[in-house]
């Protein structure tokens, strides 16, 4: 009797750490930091972070969700200027709120781009806006009144292009601001909401200013 | 079974009791009244809001200091003093007492719905002034004293305002001017939100599909916070906007100005303003 009951002990005991555990690792689990220049952004929007040009994640829970890569943690310096770059691979999806097609925040409310036209040229130029129907993407920090579109490569441009996206704008003081995208990307997914749209490490992450 | 009553022996306790009632209930009233209650009077809204928190504690001060008062007395004077479980005399009440008891609470519970009615159907009624109309396609636009249409659009996670009377402009934050009675139309474009302004004292389900109307009127400059208060994804904690102005009317017109300018670059894509908007597609990229 003893030592059934001692089993039983021993076996809810086991039972309990692997759950503590289960869940400890799960919310502890981030990921890892932007190395690199503190000025310096670049980052990569793809349609499926398995199979990405420049930072691919094929051992990723979901190869097959969106997302900004290498990854969606960055550290900036406060009060200072911030070079972003996005090379954005992903087609457009469209935004929800065309309102977000203009760029807001940047440093004289401008993005520079080399995209694709319609006929899969190349084209380049500085921009206050884009088309809403052809986002396929959205770099915004709310708290920081950033809000800059990008543009979904055309489908005529040739297999494998990127429109490449450059701005600049202003850290305010040190803390943690988030960052997100407006266009609804979480493909298969109610409203496009769900997913990685909802989940840290893809279309969304915090700006450490310090 | 005998009658409830007040027994001679017992007399000193009631008179003791109803005199500190009395001094506690007229201290404590004094002291809740000095207290500044929430959203405070940055709207015409939020006072009578204020002043009806005010009123509804100031009238439950007494009962609470009451029963208090009863209950701490008993403790000290009438606590079980021997080990023995001994009941108490058997009673089966006394009518005058329970129609005193019964009459005051419902006057004083009819009297606290007949206040919190009114000052909800105050705020939630449209800030008419003389000569002026009202309509959501009727506002006009930069005149002092009509009611202004803005409405609220909730997305995740954040929320744009369009302002009707100034050609359906969309804009980041919330700005308005004092003195001027608003329209809020609170929306969502995707899932249920609500629009909290707490300075403001408008909390609003923002629903998608759904023109959710709520009036304030602003009568202090200074900033108030935005945010939401329905748990609504992962964002959800920082979907707010501590940069909403009331501003003087020449203040809000520059501002109104510069936001058409710098919205007309995005205007002819931006879809007419509307009551209300549907998230579509359902679902995308499938």
């Amino acid at each position: 009797m003893i030592r059934r009951l001692s089993f039983t002990a021993a076996g809810v005991v086991v039972v309990i750490i692997l759950v503590v555990a289960f869940v400890g690792l799960f919310m502890l689990r981030k990921p890892g930091q932007l190395a690199g220049p503190p000025t310096t952004i670049h980052l990569e929007t793809v349609g499926a972070v398995g199979t990405a040009n420049e930072w691919p994640r094929p051992n990723d829970p979901h190869p097959d969700w969106v997302g900004y890569l290498p990854t969606t943690i960055l550290r900036v310096p406060a009060n200072s200027t911030i070079n972003v770059q996005i090379d954005q691979e992903d087609s457009a999806t469209g935004l929800r709120n065309p309102f977000w097609g203009k760029v807001f925040g940047t440093e004289g409310g401008t993005m520079h781009m080399t995209y694709f036209d319609d006929k899969g040229n190349p084209q380049e130029g500085d921009m206050t806006s884009i088309d809403p129907t052809q986002a396929a993407h959205t770099f915004a920090i709310p708290d920081l009144g950033v809000f800059v579109p990008l543009l979904g490569v055309n489908s005529a441009a040739p297999a494998g292009s990127t429109n490449v996206i450059t701005f600049s704008f202003k850290t305010r003081g040190p803390g943690i601001y988030h960052w997100q995208c407006f266009v609804p990307c979480g493909a298969k997914t109610v409203f496009g909401n769900g997913g990685p749209m909802q989940t840290l490490g893809y279309m969304g992450g915090e700006l450490i200013v310090s | 079974m005998s009658t409830f009553r007040i027994e001679a022996a017992d007399r000193p306790h009631a008179i003791r009791l109803a005199i500190i009632w009395v001094v506690l209930s007229v201290l404590g009233i004094i002291a809740v009244l000095q207290i500044q209650y929430p959203p405070y009077d940055q709207t015409v809204q939020g006072q009578d809001q204020s002043r009806t928190l005010a009123l509804l504690t100031a009238i439950a001060t007494p009962v609470f200091i009451g029963v208090v008062i009863l209950i701490v007395y008993s403790a000290i004077y009438f606590r079980r003093s021997s080990p023995e479980l001994v009941d108490g005399p058997p009673m089966k009440g006394n009518t005058p007492v329970q129609v005193v008891w019964i009459s005051v609470s419902a006057i004083i519970v009819l009297f606290l719905a007949f206040v919190g009615i009114t000052t909800l159907a105050t705020n939630s009624s449209a800030q008419t002034v003389p000569g002026q109309s009202s309509s959501l396609a009727g506002g006009t636009a930069g005149n002092a004293g009509s009611e202004m249409q803005v409405q609220v659009i909730a997305q995740q996670w954040y929320f744009t305002y369009r302002y009707a009377d100034y050609g359906g402009v969309e804009t980041t934050h919330l700005y308005l001017p004092v003195d001027r009675p608003v329209e809020l139309h609170v929306t969502s474009l995707d899932i249920i939100h609500s629009f909290w302004a707490y300075q403001l004292g408008v909390k609003a389900d923002a629903n998608p599909g759904v023109d959710n109307v709520f009036h304030v009127t602003p009568q202090k400059t200074g900033s108030f916070q935005v945010r939401c208060a329905e748990l609504c994804g992962l964002w959800h904690g920082q979907m707010s906007d501590a940069e909403g102005q009331v501003v003087s009317q020449s203040d809000f017109d520059t501002w109104i100005a510069q936001q058409q300018q710098d919205y007309a670059a995005i205007q002819k894509v931006v879809p007419s303003y509307a009551p209300y908007y549907f998230p579509v597609p359902l679902t995308k990229g499938s």
